[in-house]
């Protein structure tokens, strides 16, 4: 606690410096400027902070109700769990560019578009570690409850809900600040107040402290969440909530390419008869037979896939690099802090810090600082993968068998070697689990500052698009990127099973 | 919603009523005679829109029988798809996003154009300017990739050497000129150059209306269908928004101080309002608004936009442009 104090110290200290050290480029405005401007405007922030909290609180239920309600549908039918976490990753790829105006035109002024995309930034990471959570139950427990001759309910009251709480406080966990990112980034299809109206503003008058003081708010109020959520946890279940250690869906066999196809003809049928149910104007909401045309046989279609073929290209060597070093940042910063424990109290804030703070607060002030090149996009993207893969490789290091280590113990082995031996094997699981879940984030981080800031790439051709009402090459940059997604997923799934068919057999047992 | 059955024709009749009324010092009870329609704005709610605010606050629009609500925009708020699906019966673009709409197969008319001169601008600081199209040459220009076309239509129209300028990828932020990352920013007259003076930083801003780049902005537009079908509502509201700009331009700060007191949770700032709105003046009015009143444009000024248009890579006819609804607005 006290190294957590002294370390926040030195932060702000550095923090302050900064700021004093560059106060004429425009670029930082220190921690008492902040605290002096959220002062004098205590009012406009307070009620900003009210609307965007509120809706993000309502995007979240919403959001968490209705994974807990797709996981109990896949628990009664399991035949069902593909297709619910194929539908399930699908529209969590969605872009917000493309679904924000279209949920404005449905559901006309007024909150609704901010609590939906609230929603739909939570219910993923919810619902997946749920289905993992809710399969957690020892099979001996499972028989007891056979052998007294109850039925699939007792088994879901009695084992099932229990063994999957944990699960749920670590999904619950990281969906707090995904609400309010969700809720800000729905302020930008035409709400009239919050945090992410006056982050916009702020940003084109260049009010540097304005917008450090938003960044700070967010990032506090973000904070503060995912420890009240973890504290409530702690309370209820006596032990630290895990890290989803979800075995991965079904590998590259026959079975599962037939999953896929049934997910794909799902995915599209949904969309033909969603778009038609709700009259969407063809105008702008395109449909599949027309985002097909548009890029295999309309006059310009050749035009139009090289024009995709571009951005994602450059969106390519801003995200890969981007995810790789998050990873690799994660993985590294939990074996150091294996090594040596003392800096945990220190960085572990930090880590929490830098994921609670909304991408859309700092998308403006990395790119402010680390340029627009390459360099602000990549840190960006690497920040929203980091922190998962760190959490989880933590718990995954604690996961060491003990009685190995007591083995290396008694040949009075190394910390190093105990590392190398038995910590990361055992941490793979963990990492493979968070390199899944964060391609969705990274595509999402990538698509946003592309969109909000570098205008390059496949997020500035979906805010170009829309802009000059192209909404065949939109839809279709739409189609790419949840592809894309969908296929990194796939590929980091393949390889998990090969590698912890050797590494953890018991992970990938059916 | 009426608490009886009302036909589009019967709402359109009682608020011709009331507009007959209101001359003679009777109003109609506007919870009954309103016709609900919405006005799509471009951006956030700023003295932008203030001629809107006014006809708003001074119940206008209510006397005429339209209840208007004013739609904020937003970086991920494009204001086609509204107009398309009739949830705005008018929106706030400008002739190069709606020819590009109307080539996507939207069925726009411009019915109206707020700014008459385009609010683009280079931006420079003093001692390194930019004062004519010539000066761009060997600068380093910070813009958004997606404003080549603009650029390069500059150049053309002012015999410069595009390549000759080197185009920096920035977001749109006066920063990277203040840090001298760049020599010069391509942005509106109204935002980012306001933003520099309000920071106590004088900034050179070249106008590209002034050399040649003639592009409507801030242009109202509706559907055919609407034109057809919905002509009394669309001359109220534009009647309301011409009575707007007007008292808009006889007191801009006053526009401003209406615009910071009506939307207390934006973030706006009087002397930034105040500023903004002395600044657009100059863009919306001119001896022709003077002569044919607000929103009124010359078959000249469309002929220049088809040009500018065509180099900015779009196909436009005259028709794309309607002057039924300020005729009736200004003539009736």
């Amino acid at each position: 606690m006290a190294d957590a104090v002294i370390g926040t110290l030195i932060l702000l200290a550095l923090w302050q410096g900064l700021a004093f050290a560059l106060q004429d480029r425009f670029l930082i405005a220190g921690p008492a400027q902040v605290l002096g401007w959220s002062i004098a405007n205590a009012g406009l922030i307070g009620r900003a902070l009210v609307v965007t909290g509120s809706n993000a609180a309502l995007g979240f239920l919403a959001g968490n109700l209705a994974a807990i309600g797709l996981a109990a549908l896949a628990l009664v039918v399991p035949r069902l769990i593909p297709m619910i976490s194929g539908l399930a990753l699908v529209v969590f790829c969605l872009p917000m560019v493309a679904t924000g105006p279209i949920l404005r035109v449905m559901m006309g002024p007024g909150n609704g578009p901010q609590i939906v995309l609230a929603a739909l930034a939570v219910y993923y990471t919810t619902l997946i570690p749920l289905l993992a959570g809710l399969r957690a139950a020892p099979a001996s427990w499972l028989d007891l409850i056979h052998v007294y001759g109850r039925g699939r309910w007792a088994e879901l009251r009695h084992i099932r809900l229990r063994a999957a709480l944990p699960y749920l406080a670590a999904g619950l966990q990281i969906a707090a600040p995904a609400a309010f990112l969700g809720a800000m980034v729905g302020e930008f299809t035409g709400a009239e107040r919050g945090m992410g109206v006056l982050t916009i503003r702020f940003t084109r008058a260049l009010d540097i402290p304005a917008i450090w003081s938003l960044a700070a708010i967010a990032a506090l109020v973000a904070i503060a969440a995912y420890a009240l959520i973890g504290g409530i946890a702690r309370r209820i279940l006596h032990e630290p909530p895990p890290v989803i250690l979800a075995p991965p869906p079904g590998g590259p066999t026959q079975r599962g390419w037939m999953q896929a196809l049934a997910v794909l003809i799902a995915v599209l049928a949904l969309w033909w008869a969603g778009m038609r149910l709700a009259g969407l104007s063809p105008f702008f909401a395109k449909r599949p037979s027309d985002v097909l045309a548009a890029l295999a046989w309309a006059p310009d279609a050749a035009q139009t896939r090289g024009t995709l073929a571009t951005a994602l290209a450059q969106t390519a060597r801003h995200v890969l690099p981007g995810y790789c070093a998050g990873l690799a940042l994660g993985a590294g910063l939990a074996v150091l802090l294996g090594l040596v424990p003392r800096l945990s109290a220190v960085l572990t804030p930090l880590a929490v810090a830098l994921r609670s703070i909304p991408i859309v607060t700092t998308a403006p002030l990395i790119v402010l600082l680390a340029g627009r090149g390459a360099a602000g996009t990549v840190l960006l993207v690497a920040v929203m993968v980091f922190f998962p893969t760190f959490v989880a490789c933590q718990h995954g290091l604690r996961q060491a068998p003990g009685r190995i280590l007591d083995v290396f113990d008694s040949y009075a082995a190394s910390r190093l070697r105990k590392l190398i031996h038995v910590g990361i094997p055992a941490m793979l699981p963990a990492l493979f689990a968070a390199a899944r879940i964060s391609v969705p984030a990274a595509v999402l981080a990538v698509t946003v500052v592309e969109w909000l800031a570098t205008g390059g790439g496949i997020g500035g051709l979906m805010s170009l698009s829309a802009s000059v009402s192209d909404y065949d090459m939109l839809w279709s940059a739409v189609v790419l990127v949840t592809l894309m997604s969908w296929l990194g997923h796939a590929v980091i799934s393949a390889a998990e099973r090969r590698v912890l068919a050797t590494h953890a057999p018991e992970q990938v047992r059916p | 919603m009426p608490p009886f059955p009302l036909t589009r024709r019967r709402m359109l009749q009682m608020g011709a009523a009331g507009l007959a009324l209101s001359q003679v010092g009777l109003r109609p009870d506007p919870a009954h005679a309103a016709e609900t329609v919405a006005l799509q704005l471009s951006w956030l709610h700023s003295v932008q829109f203030a001629g809107s605010y006014i006809a708003q606050r001074n119940g206008w629009w209510r006397d005429a029988g339209l209840d208007v609500s004013l739609l904020q925009g937003g970086p991920n708020a494009p204001v086609e798809p509204p107009v398309v699906a009739g949830n705005a019966l008018v929106g706030i673009s400008a002739a190069d996003y709606t020819a590009a709409a109307v080539a996507q197969g939207a069925p726009f008319k411009i019915i109206g154009v707020a700014m008459q001169k385009n609010p683009f601008v280079i931006a420079s600081l003093p001692e390194n300017a930019v004062r004519q199209p010539a000066d761009l040459a060997g600068k380093r220009i910070g813009m958004a990739i997606a404003n080549t076309p603009v650029l390069q239509a500059l150049c053309q129209l002012n015999d410069v050497d595009f390549n000759a300028v080197q185009i920096v990828p920035t977001q749109y932020s006066a920063q990277p000129l203040i840090s001298e990352d760049v020599d010069c920013l391509l942005c509106w007259e109204t935002d980012l150059p306001v933003a520099m003076a309000m920071q106590g930083i004088k900034a050179v801003t070249m106008l590209m209306a002034d050399h040649g780049y003639a592009v409507h902005s801030q242009t109202y537009i509706a559907t055919e269908e609407s034109l057809a079908d919905r002509r009394d509502a669309l001359v109220a509201l534009m009647s309301g928004e011409v009575r707007g700009w007007n008292a808009y331009r006889a007191d801009t700060d006053a526009a401003a101080a209406l615009t910071v007191e009506m939307f207390p949770d934006a973030g706006l700032d009087l002397p930034t309002q105040k500023l903004q709105a002395q600044r657009q003046v100059p863009l919306m009015f001119s001896a022709q608004t003077d002569q044919h009143g607000f929103g009124w444009w010359s078959d000249e000024a469309v002929e220049d936009n088809i040009r500018t248009l065509a180099l900015l890579g779009s196909k436009v006819t005259p028709d794309l442009w309607d002057r039924s609804i300020l005729d009736a607005v200004h003539g009736g």
